[in-house]
């Protein structure tokens, strides 16, 4: 045989093992260290957060979808028959085997990032300070327009609360529990930005009470010269820690913002440059290749390197996780980075953690390969000890980060995708070619251990159980 | 040891080789005017801006004015309206590059490169230590944005929509349609 034949051949094996990674109905689940222990479809629609809340005995996951696709813009629900546009679905996965769908709540018409009810949070109304004490109080978004609390005390017969109107972007907010203060990202009218924040006093979830604006010098209104980039959103340590973390950029020109919360409650409200600079003590830039989708903390950490050193044992450490947005790997790599921010004003990036993209030839399954966001649970079963990062098309990523300067993998899980997995295409020669695979978009965990990964091509959501090392990592029996 | 004469003819010989790199990386900066580019007067010219997190555009000049255009892939903020607000030409166009302390000098309005529509935008910026205006332009394909800046005596609406005219050309659209429609 000629060498060219050769060649040919050889070419052609190496294109059939990139083939053979691309995922088909019917193949198993990709895992390491996790196991499956249940499965909801969440009705095919494509899903960003996942919340667990504890109801008395009962564990209920609230789960926030995109709005619907070209091609099914409003998906049937078969316990109403109706078409409904994506909203909120809420799950019982008290038993994490036998997950049992309750509710849709429909959200904004609308097709992808356009429509749907993307956000979730949920609270006890016992819980906030002036809250109905037999409530249970669920933030989510509504469209892009809106932010709406919902009381789910009864998780079948979610009632309407509050609504507050006439934003645009609406996305990821947080909402401390023990003193109502929600930080609500979206786009304020006037502002120069899709994305910023509002920050609401919802301690009374029916009247609430609206504390100020809040965004980069330049985002004001009014303001003339360049706009800082989109906020994606904000994590508090409460009033405790003191601090909130924001997050902008998602997938380009990242930086973590560090703000006096304090400092921010009880600044001058009015949105002057000088009144937003006031309350930030200091700033992460990032490269403009990668952005910041979720920052969360993990302060006074213990890092056992330095358990002898004089200072410096403990570190507070921020995890920023970037999102992928584009399919095919047609952007630099978004991954998972650590900094260290102890010294507030002069933090500093400690490591970083991608999938290893030859492990599974991820450019060439389809869809989106990269990080995307974290859990956000600082329930003590995982907390400062492992983090679960949702990857797209690589599942889901268990990470032991306790020594955060040396982050490694200790299992992962990607999901087999179902006859209702969603393509995903690229452009190639001017015509789409589409491919089919997981795309798993958020995770969260609850405090029993369960780790919840939902997928954003509408292969619903799967409830996940540690394994082997993993779970001695998280100290679990 | 070599003689005078092998010295010179070598030194000859690298200086030619020198030579024809660079005028190889010349040509390559500056290729040959395409048949647009003739009968339109646009000269292209190197991007001007330092790298960031979108890969480099292009760049032609004509006289007293310039035009820097590129595609922003998945940028778009409604991928089903396009851009159709002020503040996101604002925001996505490389006006920023130019001066970041651009002032817009009124409302902007909407606009139409071959099939893409978007808003273009004036803007007042300082240059080069003088003051001139910038017209900002974002047009939309599905997620994906294109974005232009025309600087120069862009007040005059003659050279503007020539300007216009050249970014609507092949010399451009065979480009941006390439990268469009090659993600």
């Amino acid at each position: 045989m000629k060498r060219h034949a050769w060649l040919s051949v050889g070419l052609s094996f190496l294109a059939m093992g990139a083939v053979a990674q691309q995922q088909k109905v019917g193949d198993p689940p990709e895992a390491s260290n996790m196991k499956l222990m249940g499965w909801s479809d969440l009705q095919a629609r494509s899903a960003y957060q996942p919340t667990i809340h504890r109801q008395g005995e009962r564990w209920i996951a609230y789960v926030g979808h995109h709005g619907g696709t070209d091609d099914i813009p409003t998906p049937v629900n078969p316990m109403t028959g109706q078409a409904e546009p994506n909203g909120t679905s809420i799950v019982d996965v008290t038993d994490p085997t036998a997950p049992k769908y309750l509710r849709h709540i429909p959200g904004a018409p609308g097709k992808y990032e356009d429509g749907g009810a993307q956000m979730v949070r949920v609270c006890d109304g016992s819980a906030l300070p002036k809250g109905d004490k037999s409530a249970v109080y669920m933030l989510r978004s509504f469209g892009g327009q809106a932010h709406e609390i919902w009381n789910v005390a009864d998780p079948s017969k979610p009632v309407l609360v509050t609504r507050l109107d006439g934003l645009r972007d609406t996305h990821k907010s947080w909402w401390e529990c023990d003193t109502g203060i929600a930080f609500l990202v979206g786009g304020a009218p006037e502002w120069r930005t899709k994305r910023m924040t509002q920050i609401y006093d919802l301690s009374d979830p029916a009247r609430p009470v609206k504390i100020r604006d809040f965004g980069l010098p330049g985002q004001e209104p009014g303001a003339t010269g360049a706009v800082p980039t989109d906020l994606h959103g904000p994590i508090s340590t409460g009033p405790q820690g003191n601090r909130v973390y924001f997050g902008y950029g998602t997938n380009k020109g990242g930086f973590v913002q560090i703000v006096d919360r304090e400092k921010l409650l009880k600044g001058a409200p009015e949105p002057t440059a000088d009144n937003l600079r006031a309350p930030e003590l200091g700033r992460l830039v990032m490269s403009a290749w990668n952005g910041a989708h979720t920052t969360f903390p993990m302060l006074q950490m213990p890092i056992a390197e330095f358990a002898n050193d004089k200072e410096g044992k403990t570190r507070d450490i921020v995890m920023i996780v970037d999102e992928a947005i584009l399919n095919e790997c047609n952007e630099p790599r978004q991954m998972v980075w650590f900094a260290d921010v102890s010294i507030e004003n002069r933090p500093m990036m400690i490591s970083s953690w991608t999938v290893p993209e030859a492990s599974g030839n991820f450019c060439q399954r389809g869809g989106r390969f990269g990080a995307h966001s974290s859990n956000e649970s600082m329930a003590p079963v995982f907390y400062k000890k492992m983090a679960f990062i949702s990857w797209f098309n690589a599942g889901v990523r268990a990470l032991d980060l306790r020594d955060p300067y040396h982050p490694k993998e200790v299992g992962y899980f990607i999901p087999a995708i179902t006859d209702k997995t969603d393509k995903r295409c690229v452009k190639v020669d001017g015509k789409d070619r589409c491919k089919i695979a997981i795309q798993t978009n958020n995770v969260e965990t609850d405090e029993r251990g369960y780790v919840y990964i939902v997928d954003r091509a509408n292969t619903g959501m799967h409830i996940l159980e540690l394994g082997g090392d993993a779970r001695q990592v998280a100290g679990l029996k | 040891m070599l003689s005078r004469r092998t010295i010179l003819q070598t030194s000859l010989a690298g200086s030619m080789v020198a030579g024809l790199a660079g005028l190889a990386a010349f040509a390559n900066f500056y290729p040959k005017p395409d048949r647009d580019e003739e009968l339109t007067g646009w000269r292209r010219i190197a991007w001007p801006f330092p790298r960031d997190a979108f890969p480099a555009g292009r760049a032609w000049k004509r006289d007293d004015t310039e035009v820097y255009i590129r595609p922003k892939l998945g940028f778009c903020g409604n991928c089903d309206t396009g851009v159709v607000e002020d503040s996101e030409v604002d925001r996505v166009t490389d006006i920023d590059l130019l001066d970041e302390q651009f002032v817009p000098l009124r409302e902007g309005k909407r606009i139409q490169l071959t099939d893409l529509t978007g808003r273009a935008r004036l803007y007042r910026i300082k240059k080069g230590g003088r003051e001139r205006v910038a017209q900002g332009i974002a047009v939309a394909y599905k997620c994906d944005l294109v974005v232009a800046i025309v600087v120069g005596p862009v007040a005059d609406d003659a050279i503007l929509k020539n300007a216009h005219r050249f970014l609507e050309t092949n010399t451009v659209q065979v480009w941006i349609n390439a990268l469009l429609e090659g993600r």
